[in-house]
């Protein structure tokens, strides 16, 4: 909570054996920090789920880290991987892939398959970490670039609300993701059922 | 280390003390302002609980002075004496009084209360209609009195709890370093580290010692309470108390005063019989209530005895069957402890006529809720006419448990001591396939088995908890546990030790799912499942 102030910093990944997080080439944090851009922008985390590109605001991303050894918890629904010890905290590690039906897609050749990395996210009292499989990267963009009407989006498994926007980057598309809306959904909160 | 008298007294004095502070603010106040009628009941509370308190730690003297102002107080609130002014002098005089004698408690040769000043209290009390008895001069002997800030002070259980909180993160971080010290092998961090053991250990008891109170804050209340029922239930009992010394954790004691109170009140309405009734049957007409606490290893063992008429054992089987929670045919087979562990079923009652202090719905379940949260055991014994027993075995403190650590399917899993009844290793062929489980021998009693890998992890529609072939090797290793009067053993992998750990509580959204009491970390960085003893078999029973 208190970290609030360093998460753009923390928001890398942490080892050091990871490349450094590619911004997207079209807009740099030098570039976003220009005066003349009056514009309001906004600071994604940007990780793959299967084919597509899905974006979390930074606000919501306490740190990103190599997700350490998670300990299954027998009984609980498929998109929980488990629990593992982060910082001290046993936080539930939690798979969107699993969570939205999306069919897992091939690992790009750069990627190592034996690391995946682990977005922990906070909501308002507790904290739950999300696992994808390449390294998340950090993307600034204006605000303005993120559709807030896409009109596609039944073809996606993913619920309308807990959708923000669609940001064009690129000629690629981001979704962005409102994870706190994905937290208190009754699917969550009910995992006992 | 003082002895609790020790202990007592000290907070006898710190609260007297807190008293005097009080009674000489009020006083001032109801000088200037005599009608206050909300500052005079203050002053008569005040004086009231110090004469109580006094009397039963065996202070007399101030007891006894505390009474003489009592009086003179209520006679002033109920009008009989005007608080003029040499009645004020003399009230004054008194509160001064009773403040010298708590401070001189321990001074032997502080001598008797003034005998001038508790002759005028007494001429204030008795000489109402004549007020024209002089009132003696008192020599006011100390003119300016010495200001000290009390010995005891008030906090917040919350701060406690949160203090509570840091020390166990403080030991799981503890136990990491231990392990890493012994792995590194180098002999200054290894005295450090040994050092830091032992320093966080009497860190973790002086916080747990901090949060005890005696059970009896919570036994001295029944007395009355008993009374009342017992009056508005025509019965006549006597209630014995015993182990009032015995400490526990606040917290766990504020959780069960409810379920305390609740079976209190169903041993009197249900449990004793009246008095025509006992005597019909050859028993004294009074009915014995025995309230007891005793240590018991690491717990406290709270039992709750009547000699009433016991709990009628076909009634229960009638009204499972009633609620078809068991069929006839199985009831009739059913053990007496199997059907005494109906009585905690959701809503289960047997009670015909609402009551005004039973009946009202609330049923043994939820006490047995109670119970389990703290993660402590209920159990019931009953014998028809003779009487009933409830015995509850609580943690003292709710933070640091001692846990029998295994391994099932690669996961390590933690199981409280206080719900495990003992460990057996037993060959393959000891175990029998009965119907859709297993059952075993252990100890001369035929014990429901249960293959924890096959109920963690098997899917649903392939469970086969029956089968003997699921099992891996020849010995099975089996944790037999109790709860709510059955016994249940688990089969797991590989069984570790016994371990003091702390029980971090399930954060969201895990914390709804009940197989898990809470997690914690083991020494060497991993997680720990700590299984909830009352889930577990709960989930079992719904499978059969």
């Amino acid at each position: 909570m208190k970290q609030g102030g360093e998460t753009a910093a923390k928001a890398t990944p942490g080892p050091s054996d990871t490349p450094a997080p590619v911004h997207a080439a079209d807009t740099t944090p030098a570039e976003a920090a220009k005066p003349a851009v009056l514009e309001e922008m906004v600071h994604l985390i940007v990780f793959r789920l299967g084919t597509e590109k899905y974006g979390i605001k930074i606000e919501q991303v306490k740190e990103v880290t190599v997700t350490p050894s998670v300990t299954r918890m027998p009984r609980t629904p498929a998109f929980i991987k488990g629990v593992a010890n982060i910082r001290g905290d046993i936080i539930a590690i939690m798979d969107l892939e699993e969570r939205f039906g999306i069919r897992p897609a091939p690992l790009s050749p750069e990627a190592n398959p034996n690391i995946t990395y682990t977005l922990v996210i906070e909501a308002k009292d507790y904290k739950i970490g999300v696992v994808v499989k390449e390294v998340p990267q950090s993307l600034n963009l204006a605000m303005s670039k993120i559709n807030k009407t896409p009109a596609f989006l039944q073809d996606i498994n993913i619920q309308e609300s807990y959708i923000e926007g669609i940001a064009k980057v690129g000629g690629r598309l981001i979704i962005v993701l409102d994870m706190l809306k994905i937290l208190t959904s009754d699917e969550v909160q009910q995992l006992a059922g | 280390m003082k002895s609790r008298e020790e202990e007592y007294k000290e907070i006898f004095i710190a609260e007297a003390l807190e008293y005097y502070d009080a009674l000489n603010r009020h006083i001032s106040v109801l000088e200037k302002q005599p009608q206050d009628d909300h500052t005079l009941a203050e002053i008569f509370r005040l004086l009231h609980n110090l004469k109580a308190n006094a009397k039963a730690i065996g202070y007399l003297q101030i007891s006894d002075v505390s009474h003489k102002l009592e009086t003179a107080f209520s006679l002033i609130r109920n009008k009989e004496l005007s608080f003029s002014d040499e009645v004020v002098t003399v009230l004054f005089d008194g509160i001064d009084m009773l403040g010298d004698l708590i401070h001189n408690i321990d001074n032997t040769t502080a001598g008797d209360p003034d005998p001038v000043l508790l002759r005028n209290l007494d001429i204030i009390v008795d000489s109402l209609a004549d007020n024209t008895i002089e009132l003696a001069k008192v020599q006011r002997y100390h003119t300016s009195k010495n200001l000290s800030l009390s010995d005891l002070i008030y906090i917040q259980i919350k701060k406690l709890d949160n203090l509570m909180n840091l020390v166990g993160e403080l030991i799981i971080d503890r136990d990491r370093i231990l392990s890493i010290s012994r792995e590194l092998d180098n002999d200054e961090l290894k005295n450090v580290s040994s050092h830091l053991y032992r320093i966080t250990d009497d860190l973790q008891y002086s916080v747990m010692d901090a949060r005890l109170v005696s059970i009896g804050t919570l036994f001295n209340k029944f007395p009355r309470i008993v009374r009342d029922i017992a009056v508005a239930e025509g019965k006549v009992i006597n209630l014995e108390l015993a182990g009032q010394d015995i400490q526990i954790d606040r917290n766990i004691l504020q959780i069960i005063t409810d379920s305390l109170l609740h079976l209190v009140r169903n041993a009197i309405t249900h449990g004793i019989e009246r008095p025509e009734e006992r005597e019909k049957k050859g028993k004294p007409a009074t009915g014995n209530l025995s309230l007891a606490a005793r240590s018991d290893r690491e717990n406290v063992l709270i039992t709750l005895t009547d000699d009433g008429k016991g709990i009628d054992l076909k009634q229960v089987k009638r009204a499972a069957i009633e609620r078809q929670l068991i069929s006839a045919e199985a009831a009739k087979g059913l053990r007496d402890m199997d059907a005494l562990s109906f009585l905690f079923e959701p809503g289960f009652s047997m009670a015909k006529e609402v009551t005004e202090f039973s009946g009202r719905g609330v049923g043994l379940d939820v006490v047995k809720n109670a119970i389990d949260s703290i993660g402590g055991r209920l159990q019931v014994h009953s014998e028809k006419n003779k009487g009933t027993t409830f015995s509850m075995r609580l943690p003292t403190s709710i933070a640091v448990k001692g846990a029998l650590l295994f391994e099932v399917a690669g996961i390590f899993f933690g199981i409280p001591l206080i719900h495990t009844d003992h460990v057996i290793a037993m060959d393959i062929d000891e175990l029998h396939e009965v119907g859709n489980v297993l059952v075993a021998d252990i100890k001369g009693e035929t014990v429901t088995v249960v293959y924890l890998h096959e109920l963690l992890n098997a899917p649903e529609a392939d469970m086969r908890l029956g089968d003997k072939s699921r099992l891996k090797g020849i010995v099975q290793n089996i944790i037999v546990v109790t709860y709510n009067n059955r016994k249940l053993g688990l089969i797991v992998d590989k069984l570790y030790r016994q371990q003091d750990i702390v029980v971090k509580p399930l954060s969201k959204p895990l914390d709804s799912i009940d197989l898990y009491g809470g997690v914690t970390l083991l020494g060497t960085g991993k997680v720990c499942l700590v299984l909830d003893v009352p889930a577990i078999t709960r989930n079992f029973i719904n499978r059969r």
